[in-house]
């Protein structure tokens, strides 16, 4: 279509950190583009840095004096001649100021114009802009309810279960959860007298009450020419506090009449606020897919997401490339949107495990540290999105995110025996990991079964659950772990105590050897 | 070889001894006697990294068991050490003494019981809130010092009833991983 438009990047700055900055390098080095990255300054020593072609310092540790200094990026990427700007996920990604200022300067952003930021950046306008497009969004509304009769209706119409809500609230005061008609009338008065207590405003307003719903998210594609395709779906209801642990594509909970239907309202949502680029349109899912289901918009996420690679794993779709393909200008070809549209069918199943430095049995706390043994795994279905090396350290400056771990495999049982595999071979240390918790999670029937929500994992967390496995070891009271430990130290004090001989004479073998690695580069200390 | 090994509430004497294996079990032979139990291993670090150990143990002949142990900074010289170990993905505290410290120990605890106990940081960040005042009564889980490290805040609760004898950092201040935080008897 619009050839004329297409340009070609030569070089694209990428304004993030951390694994998603590397993901970007090796798509702009597999197209020949030179990559050049920002990084703070504990990051100089960071993989994206080693990766990149070019490296430009942007202030210290904070954020907000380094990877959030949207003027100052912008204003680099014109100084060094960048063509365009990836802002990856997280940071300015979801700034429509960020888009503005590249539009100024004659770089291209890579991801959407600012007015769909902008658009979507609003919870209540999005709302109204989704309504008009006839994107389901959870029914109900924030007109305060003066009488019980009006209650009375409103609830009717929404369909029960329901909530109350005080519409001067907040913090869970106020709130009824109201599953019959003959429960409403008490919850009403009970409701309307506790946020007057609350708030000195007794005004309430009625909701759909969403019964332990899935988060599943359709990935979209839009390029410049009106193109807007459904990529499918994600799974990724495994989430603690709101922040996603585990994704799949799959949806264990969509087939492909929903998957069809899903599709479409999330190209409607995109086209609505003329989408450019990839993005993301969340749902809440009710009814586990069932015939009872429904799916209600969320929210917009208009930007690459943390989980992208499992549907790269199930389309054959590199979509960094692609949203790197849109921004020049490139049209989706014809026979690929014609496939889309006819019904995205995944192939295979792929899952994500998001690897933070954490202690999941310690209240998650962060575990910063330099990371001393890195072994990830590999083979067959495997994929690892990393941001960190050996011997790297981890810093308490930002998400404590380290990689993730993606397996791939012809269905979802395979899959699950693949990722079980792939953790056994994952070993890091020096620094503490969330893997237990997946181990855990592979041992959960619920997990297995395909059956979740969004509140599962912190109901399950909150009551104890999902502790890890037991090891295999020699004895109940392990053996395995004193055998180790006795034998590190046996041999500390066998070299601390024997004299610098530099062959080791009568030492043993293994002594020897790490003598040998010693002469090379690291002691046995 | 003899050693004193702690381990959770486990202790346990254990005895190291040095073999060169034979034909079957050429290379790094080890045979080890914990309580009444001997093992036949023959044990290879694949990394010798500073600090961490990942090593390959055949155990007994044949089984093989992939075990990471790291010293905990802090365990100076060579008699005795405290090390992670392990065994999964999970690590777990092992303590190894030489008799002549695991006696004195015993000995200094006997006399010592009831003293002060020093609260550390378990990781490095920065010290947002001291909650209470040198000599406050404390209960046990009620905070003393709040933690930030990457964007989360941490509070360091007193593990059990007492007085804080002894504030180490004030607001503002970063700390290293280990190092004190206060004291409580």
């Amino acid at each position: 279509m619009s050839q004329t438009l297409e340009k070609t990047f030569r070089k694209v700055l990428v304004a993030n950190r951390g694994e998603i900055a590397v993901r970007i390098l090796r798509a702009l080095r597999e197209r020949g583009i030179r990559g050049a990255v920002i990084y703070s300054e504990p990051d100089r020593t960071g993989l994206p840095v080693r990766l990149a072609d070019e490296a430009y310092p942007i202030g210290p540790a904070p954020s907000q004096q380094s990877y959030l200094r949207a003027e100052a990026i912008v204003e680099l990427a014109r100084e060094i001649g960048a063509d365009a700007l990836h802002p990856g996920y997280g940071f300015l990604s979801e700034r429509a100021e960020l888009a503005r200022l590249c539009r100024d300067a004659g770089v291209t952003f890579i991801g959407p114009p600012p007015e769909a930021i902008d658009a979507m950046g609003s919870k209540v306008a999005s709302r109204r802009l989704m309504i008009d497009a006839g994107v389901p969004v959870v029914p109900g509304g924030r007109d305060p309810l003066p009488d019980l009769e009006s209650a009375r209706a409103a609830a009717g119409e929404i369909g029960y279960p329901v909530m109350l809500k005080a519409a001067a609230g907040g913090g869970g005061k106020g709130m009824r959860r109201i599953g019959a008609p003959e429960d409403l009338a008490a919850a009403y008065r009970g409701a309307r007298s506790e946020a007057e207590a609350s708030f000195g405003d007794g005004s309430v307003y009625l909701e759909k009450f969403l019964v332990e719903p899935r988060h599943v998210e359709i990935q979209i594609l839009a390029d410049a020419h009106g193109h807007v395709v459904s990529l499918g779906e994600r799974e990724c209801s495994l989430q603690r506090r709101h922040q996603k642990v585990v994704e799949e594509a799959p949806s264990p909970a969509v087939d492909a009449d929903l998957r069809r239907r899903m599709g479409e309202a999330a190209v409607q949502a995109a086209a609505a606020v003329g989408y450019v680029n990839a993005g993301t349109v969340e749902f809440m899912l009710t009814g586990d897919g069932g015939p009872d289901s429904e799916f209600y918009f969320l929210e917009m996420n208009t930007r690459l997401q943390v989980e992208h690679p499992v549907t790269e794993l199930v389309t054959g779709l590199d979509l960094v490339d692609w949203q790197l393909r849109i921004a020049q200008g490139e049209a989706l070809p014809e026979p690929l949107v014609q496939r889309l549209q006819a019904g995205v069918e995944p192939q295979g199943h792929a899952i994500e495990v998001r690897l933070y430095a954490e202690d999941p049995y310690r209240r998650f706390v962060p575990s910063p540290g330099v990371i001393e043994v890195l072994r990830l795994p590999e083979g067959p279905g495997v994929r690892n999105d990393c941001g960190v090396y050996e011997g790297s350290e981890v810093t308490i400056h930002y998400d404590p995110m380290l990689a993730k771990l993606i397996v791939w495999a012809e269905d979802r049982p395979r899959a699950l025996a693949r990722l079980r595999r792939a953790l056994a071979e994952t070993r890091v240390e020096g620094i503490r990991t969330n893997i237990p918790l997946f181990e855990a999670l592979l041992e959960d029937e619920d997990f297995l079964a395909g059956r979740m929500d969004i509140t599962m994992l912190d109901r399950k967390l909150e009551a104890g659950e999902l502790r890890p496995p037991a090891t295999a070891d020699l004895d109940t009271e392990g053996d395995l772990a004193i055998l180790a430990a006795v034998l590190v130290h046996h041999q500390r004090a066998h070299r601390q105590s024997a004299s610098p001989a530099p062959h080791g004479g009568s030492r043993s073998r293994w002594a020897q050897a790490g003598r040998r690695e010693t002469l090379r580069s690291s002691p046995w200390s | 070889m003899e050693l004193i090994v702690l381990r959770g509430d486990r202790q346990e004497t254990v005895t190291v001894r040095r073999t060169d294996g034979g034909s079957a079990n050429p290379g790094a032979g080890y045979e080890v006697t914990i309580g009444d139990r001997t093992y036949r291993v023959d044990a290879r670090s694949t990394r010798p990294v500073a600090g961490a150990w990942l090593l390959s143990m055949r155990i007994d002949g044949g089984r093989h068991h992939e075990v990471a142990v790291h010293r905990d900074a802090g365990s100076r010289g060579a008699a005795s050490g405290t090390y992670q170990v392990a065994v999964g993905s999970v690590a777990d505290t092992v303590e190894v003494l030489d008799p002549l410290t695991h006696r004195a120990r015993v000995a200094h605890e006997a006399v010592g019981r009831g003293g002060a106990e020093r609260v550390t940081a378990y990781m490095p960040g920065r010290v947002v809130d001291v909650l209470v005042e040198e000599g406050a009564e404390v209960e046990a889980g009620q905070g003393v010092v709040v933690l930030e490290a990457m964007k989360m805040e941490n509070e360091i609760q007193a593990e059990h009833p007492g007085v804080i004898r002894k504030l180490f950092v004030e607001a503002g201040q970063t700390v290293e991983g280990g190092d004190p935080l206060f004291e409580i008897e």
